[in-house]
C-alpha cells in the first residue's frame, strides 16, 4: 500500500469492551479449569528449618506419610493478628526419595493420633465454652488462652471436647469446645506418631481425572448422554426439515404457523422437563389417555429406575419438543438462501418432492445443517435440566455428574474434570463435522 | 384434435389439479398436526397450573381445567423462597441485560459499520465462544468467585450470564445495525451533524426495536439458565435453581405450577420478538 489513510482506531475501541469481557469470563476460566483439574494443591508438605512460615524449606514429605513428632512449640497469638495459638511440630520422616528429613511443620497439616486425650491447653484467645457441642449452643463460660484444661469426654466424631479449667476469675468452668481450639499434643512419650494430613504445596496430577473415570456413575453418564444424542439428533433434524418445508410451501396462515412452530425457542429446559413429567408421571396424561381408551385398568409406572427405557423416551420427546425449533429456524434461513429458480427448474423437469429434496435442497442446505449440527451436538452434551426434571436420580448425564460432584460431594476438581471432558467431546465432534463436510465440498469441486 | 384427446387432456388436467389439492390438504394437515404437537404440552401444563390441587393429584386427568382455579398457582407462589427467588431471577436477568447490551452494542456497531483487519477473526472468535458449553465455565468461575469472596452474589451470576449471552447479543445487534441504511447516517452528517449525533438521532431510533428484541432474548436466556445458577448460588437462589433443588421432594402441584410459571416469560418473548426471529437465530449461519 502506497498511500495509507491514517489508521482507523474506532472499530477496535468499539470491540474492546467485549474482548475484555470475553477474556475475563472465557479465557481465564478455561485456564483456571486446567489448574483445577490437573493440579493438586495439597499433595506435598514443605518441611521447614525453623518454626515459621518464612523459614527455609529443608525438604518435602508427601501426604499420608507416617512421621514421628519429636518436639512441639507454641507460638502465642500476636496482638491484632490470628486469634489462635500456632503450634509447630518438629517432625522426622522420609521424603519421596527415601531420605530422612527432620524439620518443622505447622500442626494443622499433620494429624496426631493421641488415644483418649486427657489434658491440653486452650489455643484461642478467650475461648467460649458451650453447653452442648455445637457453635449455636449457649455459652457456659470463657477461658483465656494457654489455660491448662482437663479433657473429660469427646463427642462421637471427636470434633468437640468437653473440657474444664479455671477462667480469669479463677472459677472452674466446664463446657464444650471445638477440637482445634484445644491443644492436646504432648511429647511426654518417647515418640509420638503422626500422619501428614494435608500438604501446602502443589504438583501436577491425574488423580482427579482418574477418579472421574473410575467413578461408578461415569460409564452410565457417558452412555446415557451419547445414547440420548444419537436418538434425538436424527429425529430432530428430520422433523426440523419437515417443519421448514411446510413453512416454505406458503400456506395461508403461514405467519401463524411460523409463530407456533417457534414457541419452544425460548423455553427453559427445566420447565419443559416438568411439562413432560406431567405426561409420564403415574397419575399423568399418558396414563389418563390409556385409561380413557380402555387399554389399562390401573396406571402404569413409567418413570422408575426399573423402566429406564420409558425415562429415556420421555427425555427424547421433551428434547425434541424443546430444541427442534432452533434447528428449524436455521434450516428456514438456509432455505431462504436457495434461489427459487433451482427448485422451479427441478420441478419443471419432473422431479418429485423426494428427488428435489435429496438432489437439490439437502445439498444446498449443507452449510446450514452443519452449523445446526455442531450447535445441537454441543448442546446435547450438556443436557441437564430436562433429565433431572423427568428422571430425578434415575438417569444421569455428564453435566448431571459435574453438578453432583460440585454440589453434593463438594469436589470442584472432579466436577471440573467432567466439565473439561464435556468440552473435549464437544471440540472433537465439532472438528469432526467440519472436516467431513469440508472434504465433501472439496470433492465436489474436483 | 379429436374430441377424445381433448377429453383425455381435460381429465389429465383435472387429475393434476386434484393431486395438487390433495397435496395442499396434506400439507395443511401436517402443519396442523405439528402445531398441535407444539401447543398440546403447553395446554396440558396450563391446565395443571389452573386446576384445583385436588384435580392435580387426581387420576385420570382431564384436558381442560374443571373447575378453573388459582389454588395451585397461589400454593406455588406462596411456597417458601418462591417469591424471593423470582425476585432474584428478575434482578439477575435485568443486570444481565444491562451489562450484555452495553458491552455488545458498540461491538455490534463495529462489525456492521466498519471493515477492519481482524473483523472476520473477531466474528469467528465470537462464534466459537458462543458454542462453548456453560458447564465448562461455571465450575471454575464458581471456584474463582469463592476466592474473590463474591460467592452467592447476584452480580456474580449476572456477569456469568452476561458472558454467556454476549456473543449472541453482538451478532444480533450487529445484524440490526446492518439493516439500518448507511445512507441515512451519511445524509445526517451531510446536513452537519457529528457522527455521534447521527448515531443518536438517526441510527439508534431505527435500531432500537431490534436492540429491544435482543435484550428480551438476553432476559429470557438468563431467566431460563439453571446450571450456572445452581452452581454459583447457595442462598440467593434464582427461580430455576430454587425449583431444581427442591424438585425431588416437592408435591405435584408445586412442580406443575412452577413449570408453567417458568414458561410464561418465554411465551411473551416469542410473541413480541417474532419479527426478529431470523435476526436472532438465522444469524449464526452467515
Amino acid at each position: 500500500m502506497k498511500k495509507r489513510k491514517h489508521f482507523n482506531w474506532a472499530p477496535y475501541l468499539l470491540i474492546l469492551p467485549s474482548l475484555v469481557f470475553l477474556a475475563i469470563f472465557f479465557a481465564w476460566p478455561m485456564f483456571r479449569s486446567l489448574i483445577l483439574v490437573f493440579r493438586s494443591e495439597d499433595n506435598i508438605l514443605n518441611i521447614r528449618a525453623e518454626p515459621s512460615m518464612s523459614a527455609e524449606v529443608v525438604g518435602q514429605i508427601r501426604q499420608s506419610v507416617q512421621v514421628i513428632v519429636l518436639e512441639n512449640l507454641c507460638i502465642p497469638p500476636a496482638e491484632n493478628e490470628a486469634d489462635k495459638t500456632e503450634i509447630w511440630l518438629l517432625v522426622r520422616g522420609e521424603d519421596a526419595d527415601g531420605n530422612t528429613i527432620e524439620g518443622w511443620a505447622i500442626d494443622r497439616r499433620i494429624r496426631v493420633d493421641e488415644e483418649d486425650p486427657t489434658s491440653g491447653t486452650v489455643r484461642r484467645r478467650d475461648l467460649d465454652l458451650r453447653e452442648e457441642p455445637g457453635p449455636i449452643s449457649p455459652i457456659a463460660g470463657t477461658l483465656p488462652v494457654d489455660t491448662p484444661v482437663e479433657i473429660l469426654e469427646s463427642d462421637e466424631l471427636v470434633t468437640w471436647f468437653r473440657v474444664s479449667g479455671p477462667n480469669d476469675a479463677g472459677e472452674e468452668v466446664t463446657g464444650w469446645a471445638r477440637y482445634d481450639f484445644i491443644k492436646i499434643i504432648s511429647t511426654a512419650h518417647e515418640q509420638v506418631e503422626a500422619l501428614i494430613h494435608r500438604g501446602d504445596s502443589g504438583e501436577w496430577t491425574l488423580q482427579y481425572v482418574h477418579r472421574m473415570i473410575t467413578d461408578r456413575d461415569f460409564d452410565d453418564a457417558l452412555i446415557i448422554t451419547i445414547l440420548l444424542m444419537v436418538i434425538i439428533l436424527p429425529i430432530q433434524f428430520t422433523l426440523a426439515i419437515v417443519m421448514a418445508l411446510v413453512l416454505q410451501s406458503r400456506l395461508r396462515g403461514n405467519t401463524l404457523y411460523l409463530y407456533i412452530f417457534s414457541i419452544p425457542l425460548g423455553t427453559s429446559d427445566l420447565a419443559v422437563g416438568i411439562v413432560w413429567y406431567s405426561v409420564f408421571t403415574q397419575s399423568g396424561y399418558l396414563n389418563s389417555l390409556l385409561n380413557a381408551l380402555g387399554l389399562i385398568d390401573h396406571p402404569l409406572i413409567f418413570l422408575s429406575p426399573e423402566t429406564k427405557h420409558w425415562m429415556i423416551l420421555a427425555v427424547v420427546l421433551a428434547e425434541v419438543w424443546r430444541a427442534t425449533s432452533l434447528v428449524m429456524v436455521i434450516v428456514v434461513s438456509g432455505l431462504q438462501a436457495i434461489p427459487l429458480e433451482y427448485l422451479e427448474a427441478a420441478e419443471l423437469f419432473g422431479a418429485g418432492l423426494w428427488k428435489r429434496l435429496t438432489n437439490v435442497i439437502l445439498p444446498l442446505l449443507k452449510p446450514s445443517l452443519q452449523v445446526a449440527l455442531i450447535l445441537r451436538t454441543i448442546l446435547a452434551f450438556q443436557v441437564f435440566g430436562v433429565v433431572i426434571a423427568i428422571s430425578g436420580r434415575g438417569l444421569t448425564t455428564l453435566a448431571n455428574e459435574a453438578y453432583r460432584w460440585y454440589n453434593e460431594f463438594r469436589n470442584p476438581h472432579v466436577a471440573g474434570a467432567y466439565a473439561l471432558f464435556i468440552l473435549m467431546l464437544s471440540m472433537i465432534t465439532a472438528i469432526f463435522y467440519l472436516r467431513t463436510v469440508r472434504t465433501q465440498i472439496e470433492e465436489g469441486r474436483r | 384434435m379429436t374430441e377424445q384427446t381433448a377429453l383425455e387432456m381435460d381429465r389429465a388436467q383435472k387429475r393434476a389439479i386434484l393431486k395438487r389439492h390433495i397435496n395442499r390438504a396434506l400439507t395443511y394437515l401436517l402443519a396442523t398436526l405439528i402445531a398441535i404437537w407444539i401447543l398440546l404440552p403447553i395446554l396440558l401444563i396450563a391446565t395443571m397450573a389452573f386446576s384445583t390441587v385436588e384435580a392435580v393429584r387426581a387420576f385420570p386427568k382431564s384436558l381442560f381445567p374443571n373447575p378453573v382455579s388459582t389454588e395451585t398457582m397461589s400454593f406455588f407462589l406462596n411456597s417458601q423462597n418462591v417469591l424471593s427467588s423470582t425476585l432474584n431471577s428478575v434482578i439477575v436477568a435485568l443486570m444481565t441485560v444491562v451489562i450484555s447490551t452495553i458491552v455488545a452494542a458498540p461491538a455490534g456497531y463495529a462489525i456492521s459499520r466498519y471493515i477492519f483487519p481482524g473483523r472476520d477473526l473477531f466474528r469467528l472468535g465470537i462464534l466459537t465462544v458462543r458454542a462453548l458449553p456453560i458447564v465448562v465455565l461455571a465450575v471454575p468461575m464458581a471456584v474463582l468467585f469463592i476466592q474473590l469472596k463474591m460467592r452467592d452474589q447476584l452480580q456474580s451470576l449476572a456477569m456469568m450470564h452476561a458472558a454467556l449471552t454476549l456473543p449472541t447479543s453482538i451478532l444480533v445487534i450487529g445484524s440490526v445495525f446492518a439493516s439500518v441504511p448507511r445512507e441515512l447516517e451519511e445524509a445526517a452528517m451531510v446536513f452537519g451533524s457529528t457522527p455521534f449525533q447521527a448515531f443518536l438521532r438517526i441510527v439508534f431510533p431505527l435500531a432500537a426495536p431490534g436492540i429491544a428484541a435482543s435484550a428480551m432474548l438476553t432476559f429470557v436466556t438468563s431467566w431460563n439458565e439453571v446450571f450456572a445458577a445452581v452452581i454459583l448460588t447457595v442462598r440467593n437462589r434464582t427461580l430455576p435453581a430454587q425449583i431444581l433443588t427442591v424438585l425431588g421432594t416437592s408435591p405435584l402441584e408445586y412442580k406443575f405450577a412452577g413449570g408453567f410459571f417458568m414458561l410464561i416469560p418465554s411465551l411473551i418473548f416469542i410473541f413480541f420478538t417474532r419479527r426478529y426471529l431470523f435476526n436472532m437465530w438465522g444469524q449464526i449461519t452467515k
